[in-house]
């Protein structure tokens, strides 16, 4: 290693002599156990920015892509955000055992050799605060707390960038020191103490089971057949109204009982119409099982009874298939008050305007007297209180 | 220059072109400042904080028999408590009825026990194997 060959300088002051750098005696921080951590938090971050990028395109389609969003698979949405966040969660845990494994680096002596030394370093510490960073507010961002001044979406979806580019970077940087540990019978794994083999194995299979320990007791709001084990998770499907979570309730979208006794239905296209809530009811005979599935992570299936947003467009002289949608819902304030639809999701059976949840009016929170449910999509996006749909 | 060599630059430039992506995306937010305290913040508190207190407790047990299970089980114990003290330190009531529904300090207590009671076990059955082995050294 080069790192020993270089003889420390004598520091120009004095003071500084007796300054040293701790030294580390454990065992275990080595390049191989660094490669072996290191390939699966790769993993995890891949998982992460590519669902991320679903997610994101999801909600924000550029103008080519909107109409060309697919309705199916009907649980698309549901496995890339429900990985989303159970990825992430498991990130949290690989990430601080990969900076134990390196972690004396930091405190290389002397701190900086050459320009590309320390461009280097610069770079670790890019890749590590962007890395904490991330999972530290994706982990905030699910449990709803925000004690930052910016926007945490953009800024997520930004340093996310700076994260796989990072990687990306120091993947390059240390190809030789990652392929000379890639296996155990690789050349540099072979130049370590041999003892270590069996504590190495000790250590991964610990880390491997924290993984699996956090992942069993958070997956269940995702995944509902493991709900027992759900015991740590921001969400348990069992717990809301109708017996289903709600992200956003009545109150807190400034929508009141009061406020619907007048309620209409208004369908905007090349033959306008306006249909009250008995009239919707007495053409409300399709079903769809849907699940809410939530960017925060969680998911929960439901029956859903209503009217085909495909048979609504039609009868305002609409072309399901070819005609994107506008939704208006009656919420006072809100970033997903007007929401846009693409045409796969207007053509689909299964894109209903709700009236009915698990057999039951909608109640209140869940966006009586109707809500829009669509396969595919965050939950969002799935609009409540909806009182205008406009054929674009 | 050899292909792989090639291929090598290529990731690191694809690289630096994100890292510069993300850096704008960052740069054009109304409060960059405050992203960038987060994310000076993030490094001194790992570094800082975290780092050196997993060092410490691993101290505790560096040299003592049957290290590896002890470690296990702080690494598991660790992980779970990383994971649910947002949902223990978050301040203000839940956003609404259905957000953290859970008892989470009885929770964690129970996962916490659970960790415990299962590297109390292996550990008997390990000192179990290793007597009867002895036992099996002596008769035979």
């Amino acid at each position: 290693m080069d790192d020993m060959t270089f003889r420390v300088p004598k520091p120009p002051i004095r003071f500084l002599s007796t300054v040293r750098p701790p030294s580390f005696g454990g065992r275990l921080h080595d390049a191989r156990t660094a490669t072996v951590v290191g390939r699966w938090l790769g993993a995890a971050f891949g998982v992460c920015l590519l669902t991320g990028l679903v997610s994101h395109y999801l909600q924000h389609p550029p103008v080519w892509l909107a109409d060309r969003l697919p309705a199916r698979p009907v649980w698309g949405y549901r496995l890339t955000q429900g990985l989303h966040v159970a990825v992430g969660i498991a990130a949290l845990v690989l990430l601080p055992v990969k900076l134990w494994a390196v972690y004396p680096r930091l405190f290389v002596w002397p701190p900086v050799r050459s320009v590309r030394h320390a461009l280097e370093r610069l770079s670790i510490a890019v890749l590590v605060a962007t890395a904490v960073f991330q999972v530290v507010t994706g982990l905030l961002n699910i449990v709803e707390w925000y004690p930052w001044s910016f926007s945490f979406v953009p800024v997520h979806f930004a340093v996310a960038w700076v994260v796989a580019g990072s990687i990306l970077l120091h993947v390059a940087v240390k190809a030789p020191e990652i392929r000379a540990h890639w296996s155990g019978r690789s050349s540099g794994t072979r130049a370590l103490p041999a003892e270590d083999v069996a504590d190495r194995r000790s250590l991964l299979l610990a880390v491997g089971g924290a993984v699996g320990v956090v992942t069993l007791t958070t997956v269940g709001q995702s995944v509902t057949p493991l709900k027992a084990l759900d015991l740590l998770a921001p969400r348990s499907p069992d717990h809301g109204p109708q017996g289903l979570p709600v992200n956003r309730t009545a109150a807190a979208a400034g929508v009141s009982a009061d406020g619907l006794a007048r309620w209409r239905l208004e369908v905007v296209g090349p033959q306008t119409y306006v249909l009250g809530l008995g009239e919707l009811r007495t053409m409300a005979a399709a079903q769809a099982r849907l699940p809410i599935a939530c960017v925060e992570g969680w998911s929960v299936d439901a029956d859903w009874g209503g009217v085909r947003v495909r048979d609504l467009v039609e009868r305002a002289g609409g072309r399901p298939g070819r005609d994107a949608l506008r939704v208006t819902s009656l919420e006072a304030r809100g970033a997903y008050r007007v929401m846009e639809m693409g045409a796969e999701y207007v053509d689909d059976p299964l894109t209903l305007l709700a009236l009915t949840l698990n057999g039951q009016r909608l109640s209140l929170d869940h966006g009586f007297p109707a809500r829009i449910i669509a396969p595919n999509r965050p939950g969002v996006l799935q609009t409540k209180w909806v009182h205008r749909l406009e054929v674009l | 220059m050899s292909p792989s060599q090639v291929l090598r630059y290529a990731v690191g430039g694809l690289g630096v072109g994100l890292i510069g992506l993300g850096a704008w995306l960052v740069t054009a937010e109304p409060a960059p400042g405050a992203v960038l305290v987060w994310l000076a913040g993030a490094l001194v508190v790992h570094d800082g904080v975290l780092a050196p207190l997993v060092l410490a407790v691993g101290l505790l047990i560096a040299g003592r028999p049957g290290r590896g299970l002890w470690r296990g089980a702080l690494v598991i114990a660790g992980s779970v408590v990383l994971v649910t003290l947002p949902l223990l330190l978050r301040p203000g009531p839940p956003p609404n009825p259905s957000a953290l529904p859970l008892p989470y300090g009885r929770n964690l207590a129970i996962v916490l026990a659970a960790v415990a009671t299962g590297a109390g076990l292996l550990h008997l059955a390990r000192l179990w194997r290793r007597r009867s082995q002895r036992r099996v050294g002596t008769d035979g």
